[in-house]
């Protein structure tokens, strides 16, 4: 074991930190930066004009797509670097590395995978400088967990694809260019085999989007409802009937959970920070035995993720597959949502009710926000009993129940 | 960045495993725990010549100089096979002897406990069950060229196999360390009957036993900052071991669950029973990194206090839970003394405050923050 950083990676480091200080739009204080309200949708829209320079500025540095292979723009960086980039930002509490978050997320690394060379010409710079979002035509009104049940069909005529359907909880569907999509385009095959993934304009004919409210009061979703929408052959990502393996390896990019126990790390420190100020019954709320406990606990759940997060990475710089034991760290993080929102409104006391806007609202309604969102999280992606089902099933070798 | 263990830590881990694996199988190990002798002295005779307890200590005093993250690699293949032996308590008190001692004390003493032919154990904690230097009230009472010790030890690891015990003494208004053969003339060993027989304690008490100053390890009245800190080693062995015990106890679990049939299928097959075996991996593998980390912490941290209250108190909730599902998901023979799993219940139920609770770590680890 050894967990110190060469003098190229600590050179490295300096590197971004100099960076951040020049460029992060959350330096030098401010509500985001000091952990006292969070961004939301709105103001993140009223702050596009400075997230787009963000974006470019790291586009200069080569740090969008950071470990994306340089022939497709990317950064062509090491496990270690990126790791030491998203601790770094996630530090200085930076907006994240690039702001066309599915697009990097998962589209860009299925792209490059499975995209023909036009496809990654087209697609891809769009991608690193921010000028095309996406979105991600998953889930059905019928096929949640059981994504591979999927319904929307796609019937190839001559050279186009004729999309009919509808998908749902699309996130930021609204404001997407493209949607990479899902669908059925053979019905007779095993549910695995007969699905395709498609990229589709979200301005083509026959595309209706219509949002939907959360319960935290934001719109972050919508359904999307494909009405016999053409879409070009070349739109196809990968082989017919190949949608299931590009969507399963799209979603198995990004496993180490460095970028998500950055954000635990920060809201332990705002969480510290709220017990220090926020009295009940005469005293801080750090005094009390009961509250202590809790955050320790929590404390110690996420330096496990940020632990095995790093034995993960060990792993991938061996040459090692990562694959289910990844779903340990998506519990342990769906465990710390639910739980931070609750001793957060604990902590506050009564003005645990207060949300944003209120005379007396703490952290202009931060943790009550946390509170009403963390479902999105620890819902979407799998939900905590499919990531259990994960484990028993490939890690203790129990039988499938269905 | 590598946080991995290195080739040669998996070929340990792997003699280690196939040596447990034919020489202590549980139905070895009962024997042991029925057994009147403080500890079995065949199989610690065949790990003095493997050099397990010559591990941790330096080559000059004919130990092997391996780290702390080498032994947890024993530890944990140790807990996994509940295997009754005083070789952690051994290696903990070496490593004190090594930090404290003298060259001389080293030399006196640190050879033999690398070959196995001197048991040594620390005696730290009194009838007060308190675990800071304010628990140590044994009186060390300067007479002439001599030191007089009294008191009571509580929870003596392995004293009954013990040849040399470590007492933390008060004087000068600190803490001092004397070593004590545990045969010296007023020296009382009364062995503990233990909710957990694979382990091994025992009230120690001394009256007036006559210790020489060279007997001193350390300065007088300051031992305590270095002894806290090998005692810590000692919890992330403790947890390592605790860690091992849960892994076993779920694989026992997860075999019994595929093949044991109810309603035509496998209990394995329900989301009730598959969920709760997921979730004791999840404590077992987050346990796992802390405590790995913990061990490398505690040889290469000025302050290790953090990683190794995390490390204890997960461990304990993955062996608590472990311990607990492991019993349910057999049903009735689950809690059978012929089914092996109450033994990790009741090895956890053991571990649980030894070394501090769950709670108790909680808070330490807070303070080490500075909250």
């Amino acid at each position: 074991m050894d967990f110190s950083f060469s003098e190229r990676e600590e050179a490295f480091r300096r590197e971004v930190r100099e960076f951040l200080a020049a460029n992060n739009p959350n330096r030098g204080g401010g509500a985001a930066a000091r952990g006292e309200g969070e961004d939301d949708l709105e103001s993140a829209m009223d702050r596009l004009p400075k997230l787009l320079a963000w974006n470019q500025a790291l586009v200069e540095k080569g740090w969008v797509g950071f470990h994306w292979p340089r022939e497709v723009g990317g950064g062509g960086g090491g496990l270690i670097e990126q790791m030491i980039l998203k601790q770094e930002s996630g530090k200085a509490r930076a907006p994240m590395l690039g702001l066309s978050y599915m697009g990097l997320a998962w589209v860009g690394p299925g792209i490059i995978k499975y995209g023909t060379e036009q496809q990654k010409r087209r697609f891809i710079p769009a991608i690193l400088e921010a000028r095309e979002h996406w979105c991600t035509g998953y889930s059905e009104p019928g096929s949640g967990s059981d994504l591979a049940s999927l319904r929307c069909s796609a019937v190839r005529d001559g050279d186009h694809y004729v999309i009919s359907g509808q998908k749902t909880w699309t996130s930021l569907a609204m404001w997407s260019q493209w949607m990479i999509l899902l669908v059925r385009t053979d019905p007779a095959a095993p549910k695995h085999r007969g699905i395709t993934c498609l990229l589709v304009p979200m301005d083509a004919a026959g595309v209706e989007v219509r949002p939907i409210k959360a319960m935290n009061g934001e719109t972050p979703f919508a359904e999307v409802f494909f009405n016999d929408v053409r879409v070009p052959v070349e739109n196809r990502l990968g082989a017919e009937g190949q949608g299931w393996d590009v969507t399963k390896h799209a979603l198995a990019n990004e496993r180490s959970s460095i970028a998500e126990v950055t954000a635990m790390v920060n809201h332990l420190d705002d969480l510290e920070r709220l017990a220090k100020k926020c009295k009940s019954n005469g005293r801080a709320a750090i005094e009390d035995p009961l509250v202590r406990q809790r955050l320790a606990r929590m404390k110690t759940m996420v330096e496990a993720m940020r632990l095995t997060g790093l034995r993960f990475l060990t792993k991938q710089l061996r040459g090692d597959e990562i694959g289910a034991e990844t779903s340990v760290n998506k519990l342990l993080r769906a465990e710390l949502e639910v739980e931070i929102g609750r001793l957060a409104l604990d902590i506050e006391g009564r003005y645990g009710a207060l949300v944003k806007g209120s005379p007396g609202a703490i952290d202009n309604g931060k943790w009550q926000r946390q509170a009403l969102t963390w479902p999105s999280y620890v819902i979407g992606g799998g939900t905590p009993n499919i990531q259990r089902n994960v484990i028993a099933e490939r890690l203790l070798g129990l039988p499938h129940d269905v | 960045m590598d946080f991995g263990f290195s080739a040669d830590q998996e070929q340990l881990r792997a003699q280690v495993r196939r040596f447990l694996d034919s020489e202590c199988p549980m139905d070895r190990v009962r024997q042991i725990m029925a057994a009147k002798e403080p500890h079995d002295r065949g199989l610690w005779s065949k790990i003095a010549e493997l050099g397990w307890p010559a591990l941790t200590i330096a080559e000059p005093y004919g130990g092997l100089g391996l780290a702390w993250e080498d032994l947890v690699v024993i530890a944990e293949e140790m807990g996994r096979s509940l295997f009754p032996s005083p070789l952690l308590a051994g290696a903990v008190a070496a490593r004190v002897i090594a930090q404290m001692g003298s060259e001389g004390q080293q030399a006196r003493w640190l050879p033999q406990a690398a070959s196995g032919d001197l048991i040594a154990t620390l005696a730290v904690l009194e009838e007060s069950d308190d675990l800071s230097a304010a628990g140590v009230q044994l009186v060390a009472e300067t007479n002439g060229e001599q030191v007089l010790l009294s008191g009571r030890k509580m929870f003596v690891a392995h004293a009954q196999a013990a040849d040399l015990l470590l007492v933390a003494a008060r004087e000068h208004g600190g803490v001092s360390l004397f070593a004590v053969p545990a045969h010296a003339a007023g020296v009382t060993v009364t062995p503990l009957r233990l909710i957990d027989r694979s382990q091994r304690a025992a009230m120690v008490a001394l009256e007036a036993v006559a210790v020489d100053h060279a007997d001193r390890i350390g300065a007088p009245g300051a031992a305590w900052p270095d002894l806290a800190g090998a005692m810590d080693a000692g919890t992330v062995a403790l947890a390592a071991e605790m860690v091992g015990a849960a892994d076993a106890a779920l694989r026992l679990a997860v075999e019994y669950a595929k093949v044991r049939k109810q309603f035509g299928q496998p209990i394995g097959r329900f989301q009730g029973v598959k969920h709760r075996l997921a979730e004791i991996l999840v404590d077992i593998e987050s346990s796992r990194s802390l405590v790995y980390f913990a061990s490398w912490a505690v040889d290469h941290q000025q302050d290790p206090r953090a990683a190794v209250s995390m490390a204890k108190a997960y461990a304990s909730q993955a062996l608590d839970r472990a311990g607990e599902e492991g019993i349910q998901v057999h049903g009735a023979i689950g809690f059978t003394w012929e089914c092996d799993a109450h033994l990790y219940y009741k090895h956890g139920r053991y571990c649980r405050n030894l070394g501090g609770s769950p709670e108790y770590h909680h808070e330490r680890l807070l303070v080490a923050q500075g909250l």
